[in-house]
């Protein structure tokens, strides 16, 4: 334990120490180096791309935290939910309807917390539903999925001029057009966000975000997500109520996607209700699965490989991009089921070992720690 | 005012698509743990055999045997590839049968173009006073109660039913005492499939054949297999039956969209309040009276 | 746990991994069908975005075809003013949020000239704050329910008012006033019941019956023992997408033989070639174009429906939508020569003018014009009539005019500019 070595190499270490633990992968120092120059270059990227890519990637990274949100349901507490979009849509929705009926950007300011609001509601009355239903395992998949087919088909015919909340038509399968930019303040005094300062804005979210589920995964309620997804009853037994746990991991995944939600919608200035489609449902799964399931980096990363590999294979126009994506998707969860990021961990790890860069016997992750 | 026959036409169309919907999903399901996300897309697979067949001019019974033949080997190269990987791992294998189901559409598609021409619905219509119904939606109820009994009396007369059963219940006791459980799986798997490329292959005459078309069974297979519980044919036909009395109710009252709600609202109500599913009740009931009568 | 020692592989893998995919950002600038840049001075660049994948793939391909029949030809001929077309013509794959970042990419990135993209109304809505705010030219080519009156927008397909106004006038004649409508559970399907409404009232039926009915519906028994208890004269039929196909297949062997009037059967996915007869047998549709339509620029020997199968002699069909793409695009051509520039206020400005054209659509020895005042066209429609083999002849046609905007809502883009969609309910009491 080489600690305190010297003065600012301590400092640093001592910053990072309460974003480590054995729950997620990265812990040590140089990690977290490579994490800051990283962050730099991403933060830089604005002013060296043009404002097309910026907006795009800005896209990307919004994923990125729909991504977040699943990864920390289904990859820490072993809850697989086809539902995030639900949330996501609603929070976008309600966003939308709450920023334009109130008009100014005070007003757009007050939808943020409504529409994260709404979402969190939302997952919380399913996640209820569910796990004090004792629904569990691939149930809770498929009903999730159902739910989400279903506010499809509802959306889809709120068309028309009944279907108006306030002076705000749902717009039914045209979707909801005129969402304004997200603004924080009141009018005058406000601070409207579009192009790179959005991008920074969700950068930051992300950034926010990520280091804050750090922290929760490495603590007491991580341990214990962790241990409900690797073996309810005995965390039971041990006198846990499980369906707490659950539900609370749901409701805080449902906030996160409604997040991701409401910068959607003010990303296109638009929502329409194929953010219920199948489609955009299973791909946080697909995001998730590729990068590293019980790796909150790995989401991350994956998320936005993706996503711009799936625009690259549309902007070509080539017929087998879907194909592309399954062939990947099942390689994937057949050859490398861990995700691609713990994998490439792990095998940095055993490279370096081998080369007596690390110390063989220290064990490289949480499960490894805990098989010992 | 309602027309009783037409409610029960109507009862008898709904009954078999939400049978035919589930059953191949829910003997893969009911039986391997495995949530198989490509089943809409065996169902097109079918439903492509049969009609490719038909086009080329077999008589319908025969190219539905095609469209069934096709999927069983479509589900036969699934199993010994992928599916047998993953029987630890429910919540893997359905993130691999979605990405399977993915290239299957799109290879459709690349391969068969974005639809095939369509084979006409047999057998006309049953007319009463100033309605009628076509008479092979109708009959489709009764292939969908043959299914039911067929597979029931697979599984439970027959010894390679036994042996898949003993297998699903305890798979290393089954092996120890003889039976092939890797044979038993994949066999499982096939009539699955098989299923599925029925319910196509029946659906086809009816429907247009597009890549897309298995997306339009799922809503009410999934549905089905959720509040079917865990007993897979007494809880299929008792949500065929259920659910299809819903449906058929609230569509001929209120209209199709009504329909569709009604039936996903009450599926939400069994999914809440029977935590069995609905052969959950039955065999509570059945167990409860084996007790008094002891 | 900190350890100095172990760092190296971590900072290796944890800053490449994120940084590299920051600058795969930077990298998605390459690729596309033409590379990033705009427009060189010696040639004009078209944004052609349709489906080729997905649900819509069936409509989509055939705009794209008849779009790159278009432009070969333009070409071919010496191109716009002198100069050649290059296209930028990626695949949307049906998707919305595909269509908005392509969109965005056509606009900032490629710096198109000129943009047709979508099928559906909801991807035109999903665009057009993007068209909006960069204030680019822009073509929408299918059939849709009409009301959009949109400086940058040039709506060229037919409206529900159009259609409908074809064929139910028609249906009134030959059979009687009472209707009953059926029609899909979204915006499309419900504005055009409300057209059918507005035009029963002005041709002296009477809507008797309307169901609505959701988009992934394949089971259509009650809906057709309903139209059995109305007993209407004929049924409007507003169904949409391949799930609604089934409809027609299965009102064919349930012995139903009600006429149907239809704007979005037979012209849009040739349901005619592919279903088995009788199922189409007595349906009317309502359309500017489809493939039987009797024009000389349409059947002559290398008239439109040569040209087009002999460059995609595989195609199924050649739908509604592919011949106003075509028509479109050589318009376009003729306002850049007019104009003199590619400039796109200009080029707006010039179409503006009273542009029309000798389409396939319309008989020898007339044009089709293109409104100044709404950005919309004065189609020729036709009504158009299956038999029970399946065989497609017109029984009607005249030119209609773009009426709503016109008329009822006074949209003049010439004085003023505008970006909204209007709807018949506003303005109609029977529409409700």
């Amino acid at each position: 334990m080489s600690g305190a070595s010297n003065g600012l190499l301590g400092l640093f270490d001592r910053l990072c120490e309460p974003f480590n633990g054995s729950n997620t992968i990265g812990n040590s120092r140089a990690f977290w180096v490579g994490a800051v120059v990283a962050l730099a270059i991403t933060f830089a990227y604005p002013l060296f791309v043009s404002a097309y890519q910026a907006g795009n990637t800005a896209l990307f990274l919004l994923y990125g935290l729909l991504a977040l949100s699943l990864s920390v349901v289904w990859g820490y507490a072993g809850v697989l939910s086809f539902g995030q979009v639900v949330f996501f849509g609603f929070a976008g929705y309600t966003f939308g309807i709450v920023s334009i009926n109130l008009g100014s950007t005070l007003g757009t300011t007050l939808a943020i917390p409504v529409a994260v609001l709404v979402a969190t509601a939302v997952a919380g009355l399913l996640g209820y539903f569910m796990f004090y239903g004792n629904v569990s395992g691939v149930f809770v998949a498929i009903i999730t999925l159902v739910v989400t087919l279903v506010m499809q088909t509802f959306m889809a015919q709120t068309a028309g001029d009944k279907w108006t909340i306030g002076e705000v038509p749902l717009g039914g399968f045209n979707g909801m057009p005129g969402i304004p930019n997200l603004a924080v303040g009141v009018e005058g005094a406000a601070l409207t966000f579009s192009g790179d300062t959005f991008y920074w804005l969700v950068l930051s979210t992300l950034v926010v975000v990520y280091f804050g589920l750090r922290v929760l995964v490495n603590s007491r309620f991580g341990y214990a997500m962790v241990a409900v997804r690797e073996d309810e009853d005995r965390v039971e037994m041990l006198g846990y109520d499980i369906r707490k746990v659950k539900l609370g991991v749901f409701t805080l995944g449902g906030a996160l996607a409604g997040f991701s939600g409401v910068l959607y919608a003010s990303w296109g200035n638009y929502i329409d209700p194929s953010v219920y489609s199948l489609t955009f449902a299973t791909m946080p799964v697909v995001w998730v699965t590729v990068g590293g399931r019980e790796s909150l980096l790995g989401g991350l990363v994956a998320t936005v490989a993706i996503e711009w590999f799936r625009q690259q294979l549309s902007v070509t126009g080539s017929e087998w991009a879907m194909v592309v994506v399954g062939v990947l998707l099942l390689t994937i969860v057949l050859a490398l089921p861990e995700g691609i990021i713990p994998y490439v961990h792990r095998k940095a790890v055993g490279v370096l070992q081998q080369r007596g860069f690390v110390d063989p016997d220290r064990p490289a992750t949480a499960t490894e720690e805990a098989a010992e | 005012m309602v027309n009783a026959t037409n409610l029960f036409f109507q009862f008898l169309d709904s009954f078999a698509f939400i049978v035919l919907s589930a059953i191949g999903l829910a003997i893969i399901f009911g039986m391997m743990d495995v949530i198989n996300l490509a089943h809409g897309e065996f169902i097109m697979i079918g439903a492509y055999g049969t009609t490719l067949a038909a086009n080329a001019g077999v008589p319908l019974p025969v190219a539905i045997a095609v469209g069934v033949a096709v999927t069983m080997v479509v589900g036969l190269i699934l199993e010994r590839t992928i599916i047998k990987r993953l029987y630890e791992r429910p919540l893997d294998s359905m993130v691999a049968t979605w990405a399977v189901g993915l290239a299957l559409t799109q290879g459709a598609r690349i391969v068969f173009g974005n639809s095939l021409s369509s084979i006409g619905v047999p057998f006309g219509a049953i007319t009463y006073g100033e309605f009628s119904y076509s008479m092979y939606r109708v009959l489709l109820s009764g292939v969908a109660a043959l299914v039911l009994v067929g597979a029931y009396l697979v599984f439970t007369r027959t010894e390679f039913g036994v042996r898949a059963r003993a297998t699903i219940q305890d798979a290393d006791t089954a092996q120890a005492m003889g039976v092939e459980t890797d044979r038993m799986y994949t066999a499982t798997f096939v009539i699955g499939s098989a299923l599925a490329g029925l319910t196509g292959a029946l659906y086809a005459p009816t429907m247009a054949i597009v890549p897309g078309m298995g997306s339009s069974f799922l809503v009410e297979a999934f549905v089905a297999v959720v509040t079917g519980g865990s007993s897979v044919l007494l809880g299929t036909t008792l949500a065929g039956g259920t659910l299809g009395s819903i449906n058929a109710l609230f569509s001929n009252l209120y209209g199709t969209f009504m329909g569709k709600i009604a039936l996903l609202f009450v599926a939400v109500l069994i999914l809440r309040f029977l935590p069995g599913g609905l052969s959950g009740v039955v065999t509570d009931l059945r167990e409860r009276m084996e007790r008094e009568s002891v | 746990m900190t350890d100095g020692r172990l760092g190296r592989r971590e900072f290796l893998g944890s800053s490449a991994l994120v940084a590299g995919t920051a600058l795969a950002g930077c990298a998605g600038g390459s690729g596309g069908t033409t590379g990033g840049s705009a427009s060189s001075s010696d040639t004009i660049k078209i944004g052609v975005l349709e489906d080729r994948s997905g649900n819509f793939a069936l409509v989509g391909t055939p705009k794209y075809n008849a779009s790159m029949l278009a432009i070969e030809e333009i070409n071919a001929n010496g191109g716009i003013d002198g100069k050649q077309i290059e296209t930028f013509a990626p695949d949307p794959q049906s998707d919305n949020q595909r269509y908005k970042e392509l969109t965005r990419r056509a606009i900032e990135q490629e710096q198109v000239d000129v943009l047709w993209a979508g099928y559906s109304s909801a991807t035109r809505e999903t665009i057009r704050p993007t068209i909006d705010r960069h204030d680019q030219l822009y073509f929408y080519t299918t059939q849709y329910e009409g009301g959009v009156c949109d400086h940058n927008t040039f709506a060229v397909g037919p409206t529900a008012r159009q259609q409908l106004g074809m064929v139910l006038p028609y249906l009134v004649d030959e059979f009687g006033p009472r209707i009953y409508t059926i029609a899909a559970d979204y915006n499309f399907g419900q504005l055009s019941a409300d057209w059918v409404r507005v035009l029963a009232d002005e041709n002296d039926a009477e809507v008797i019956g309307e169901e609505f009915i959701p988009l992934s519906e394949t089971s259509f028994g009650s809906t057709i023992n309903r139209i059995q208890e109305a007993d209407p004269d004929f049924v409007m039929s507003m169904l949409v997408g391949a799930n609604h196909t089934s409809f027609y297949e299965q009102k064919a062997s349930s012995g139903l033989d009600v006429p149907i009037g239809t704007s979005t059967a037979m012209a849009q996915g040739y349901e005619h070639r592919r279903l088995d007869p009788p199922a189409m047998a007595n349906i009317y549709a309502g359309v500017n174009y489809m493939e039987e339509i009797p024009t000389e620029r349409n059947t002559s020997n290398g008239g439109f429906v040569d040209r087009y199968f002999e460059m995609f002699p595989d195609a199924p069909y050649l739908n509604e939508e592919a011949q106003t793409n075509y028509f479109s695009i050589y318009m376009y051509k003729q306002a850049v020569e007019q104009a003199g520039t590619t400039n796109q206020e200009e080029v707006k400005a010039a179409l503006e003018s009273g542009i029309s054209y000798p389409a396939p659509e319309a008989p020898e020895g007339s044009e089709i014009k293109l409104d100044p005042e709404t950005h919309h066209v004065h189609h020729h429609m036709w009504a158009m009539r299956a038999d029970g083999d399946h065989n497609v002849e017109a029984v009607d046609d005249r030119v209609i005019e773009e009426q709503f905007l016109s008329n009822t809502v006074d949209c003049d883009l010439t004085q003023e500019d505008e970006e909204t969609q209007y709807t018949p309910q506003d303005y109609f009491e029977e529409a409700g």
